[in-house]
């Protein structure tokens, strides 16, 4: 039985510490074993750990192969999946993946950081031979002849891509009903949203149908699903991981993004696709840190491990609109905090208001230009016509949902003449007054925090209609994105909801390129919050029952 | 029936054997195509009201924005549309009251990038299977329908 398997408790490769192989019940296949006392006990640990390193830990030291790992994972997904509707597309590969992997182990041969790690990615990253929709009607079949930079130095290290995860149509969108082609389901509760746009990508991680992912952030979609679906999500610093191959929505906002169950997987994930790309011209020379080796285990944490860091509470993120049970979920987070050693103190960002509209006008306006490269010509779906403008027009009528479109005329409009100084450049002069006040709260203080959103995971079809309550949502996030800075989300409390409650999420935000301390910090967080396990019920129901 | 008429009285040769050859096998192109038609004329003409009216802030035009973003909307998703765009644009309007006198735009955000190559063309080395996403090829040209109209 799997989780009758004890590794030993250390590995070369990665610092020593004690590894709880198959700790979570995740790891099991659903069902398929009945759950034990043994395992029980095993959960009964709050402390959340690496399922990278575990799976790295057991794949080498032979208690485990590739192909087990992998069935596991596989028969878990199958059997959630027509709950969840996580993936558009599963790979048809990962078993022979496995296989291959398992033959490399038994010759000895090195095997990369990630090898036998499944990585769920977001359908809006391009995929060599696999489909790349982008949630989109217009991309649907489509096939890109080139993997994104970031998926190819995953599958360098060893990663294996399990499939394609759902989202809101190109990433608009803040719930993933604005897929073409299904609603996805937050594992917490199934009549929900798991939040978006990189909703797919979150659920899949939350109910371990992968274990890690990728997404992709341009106003908070990494984070506000991270945050629903209570899981581990990292927005990088704008120009820290190449945009290359990632479908463009508003090019001066994309980042591509990490989701894990844990704060080291996010971090193992992020090292992974970090770096300068030469197909990128704005991702950074800046020097890529190794943000894994930082990783302090709870037995050798300090009383106060965080003593002296200066954490700045957003005054603005509290105010009225925010749900009581978010607000008490973060000022809890904050008073942990302090019992860590941190010193938190209220600061304002008079401007944080205006960050909603402001960037509704840019990504609005540029994704206006970057979409409109679908037309119907060079690839994706044509629609047959008898004249040049009406195959574009009609291509793109029957290829774009409505949010797309919506999006895309609100775009045109900020962009007309005689319009543009009234929109698109006040925008960008709003873009100036934010990273302005971010970088004088970010000299008085280390991390800044904020709730992810403000509420817990809503109810699907709750906002479809109403764009503005849509948009509101956003509030937490936009201005990170209109800054470029970098922000960690991880589950730090729940409020009343579904059958298990529902996760909330604590944004820490950072310094230009200052991933490192957002995970050091995070990382200590996560270990030392008593009594909280994120494992949403759609795992835990299901193996019980 | 509003759209094959129009196109009758342009002229423009066989139209109804045309959209019901063509797309019979699809109902809903052949709407959309009777309904861009309807737009285009629809946007025209509101476009003489909105050019007149100089460049103070206008709401915005629904038909003529969807003209000029190459999208052919129905008369029924204009009227889906406006009132929400209209709403959203309003919404926008809260920047118009802001002090941002003196304030220089950021065009993105302030971290570190234009890390540009050398201006060298290289050749992608997968071009086979570019071609083969291209919906319409001919070698060795991308097919496009007619792009001069009579008119």
């Amino acid at each position: 039985m799997l989780s009758s398997l004890q590794p030993p408790r250390t590995l070369s490769r990665f610092p020593s510490k004690p590894i709880y192989l198959f700790r979570k019940t995740s790891l099991k296949p659903l069902s398929s074993q009945p759950i034990t006392n043994s395992t029980l006990t095993d959960q009964s640990q709050s402390q959340t750990h690496s399922q990278i390193l575990s799976i790295r830990h057991s794949l080498l030291c032979g208690q485990l192969t590739a192909t087990q790992l992998v069935e596991s994972f596989l028969t878990r997904l199958r059997q959630t999946e027509p709950h969840l509707r996580s993936f558009l597309h599963v790979s048809d590969t990962v078993l022979r993946q496995a296989n291959e992997l398992d033959e490399k182990i038994k010759r000895n041969e090195e095997v990369g950081p990630l090898a036998g790690v499944l990585v769920g990615v977001k359908d809006n990253i391009c995929t060599a031979g696999m489909p790349s929709t982008g949630g989109s009607r217009i991309l649907e079949g489509y096939q890109p002849p080139f993997d994104a930079t970031a998926v190819r130095k995953i599958k360098e290290l060893g990663g294996i891509v399990v499939g394609k995860t759902n989202l809101d149509e190109f990433g608009m969108g803040s719930t993933t009903e604005g897929s073409a082609f299904q609603v996805t389901a937050n594992p917490w509760d199934v009549s929900r949203v798991p939040g978006g746009s990189s909703g797919g990508s979150a659920a899949a991680v939350s109910a371990r149908q992968c274990v890690v992912s990728l997404g992709s952030d341009t106003g908070g979609s990494v984070r506000q699903p991270a945050s629903f679906c209570g899981v581990v999500g990292l927005k990088p610093t704008y120009g820290r991981v190449s945009r290359f191959g990632l479908m463009a929505y508003a090019s001066s906002l994309d980042v591509i993004g990490c989701f894990g169950s844990s704060v080291e997987d996010a971090g193992i994930l992020l090292q992974a696709i970090s770096g300068h790309d030469k197909l990128d011209a704005t991702s950074s020379k800046q020097e890529v840190p190794d943000f894994t080796s930082q990783f302090i285990s709870l037995n050798l944490l300090e009383s106060k491990p965080l003593k002296g860091l200066r954490i700045g509470l957003i005054r603005e993120t509290l105010d009225d609109g925010v749900d009581s049970g978010v607000n008490s979920a973060i000022r809890g987070a904050a008073s942990h905090l302090e019992e860590l050693g941190c010193s938190v103190s209220e600061v304002s960002l008079p401007s944080f208001s205006l960050g909603l509209p402001a960037y509704y006008i840019l990504a609005s306006s540029e994704s206006s230009s970057n979409l409109s490269r679908y037309d119907g010509v060079r690839y994706g779906n044509q629609v047959t016509a008898d004249e040049l403008n009406a195959l574009y027009g009609d291509s793109r009528a029957k290829g774009f949902g409505h949010e797309v479109k919506m999006r895309i005329l609100m775009g045109t409009y900020a962009l007309s003449a005689g319009y543009y100084d009234a929109y698109y450049k006040r925008a960008q002069q709003v873009r100036t007054i934010i990273q302005k006040s971010f970088k004088a709260a970010l000299d008085e203080h280390d991390i800044l925090i904020s709730p992810a959103a403000p509420s817990a995971a809503y109810k699907i079809g709750e906002k479809k209609n109403d764009p503005l309550a849509m948009y509101a949502g956003d509030i937490m996030t936009v201005n990170v994105n209109l800054a470029g800075l970098p922000a960690l989300v991880l589950p730090c409390g729940f409020v009343d909801g579904g059958s298990a409650g529902l996760p909330v999420g604590l944004q820490m935000i950072g310094a230009p390129f200052d991933e490192e301390k957002l995970l050091k910090v995070g990382h200590v967080f996560e270990q030392t919050l008593q009594n909280c396990r994120f494992v949403p019920p759609i795992i835990t129901d299901d193996v019980a029952s | 029936m509003g759209g094959r008429a129009l196109i009758l009285v342009k002229g423009l040769p066989l139209p109804k054997h045309h959209i019901f050859t063509d797309f019979s096998c699809n109902s809903s192109s052949a709407k959309l195509l009777r309904l861009r038609r309807n737009n285009n004329s629809w946007g025209r003409r509101n476009f003489s009201t909105w050019a007149t009216n100089g460049s103070s802030l206008e709401p915005p035009d629904v038909p003529r924005l969807a003209e000029t973003a190459r999208i052919s909307l129905a008369p029924h998703e204009v009227e889906e549309f406006a009132p929400k765009i209209r709403q959203v644009i309003d919404w926008f309007g809260q920047l118009q009251a802001v002090d941002l006198q003196s304030v220089e735009p950021a065009i993105r955000a302030d971290t570190q990038g234009d890390n540009f190559r050398d201006d060298v063309p290289e050749t992608f080395e997968n071009r086979e299977a570019i071609i083969a996403a291209v919906p319409n090829y001919e070698e060795p040209y991308v097919k496009v329908p007619k792009i001069l109209n009579k008119e």
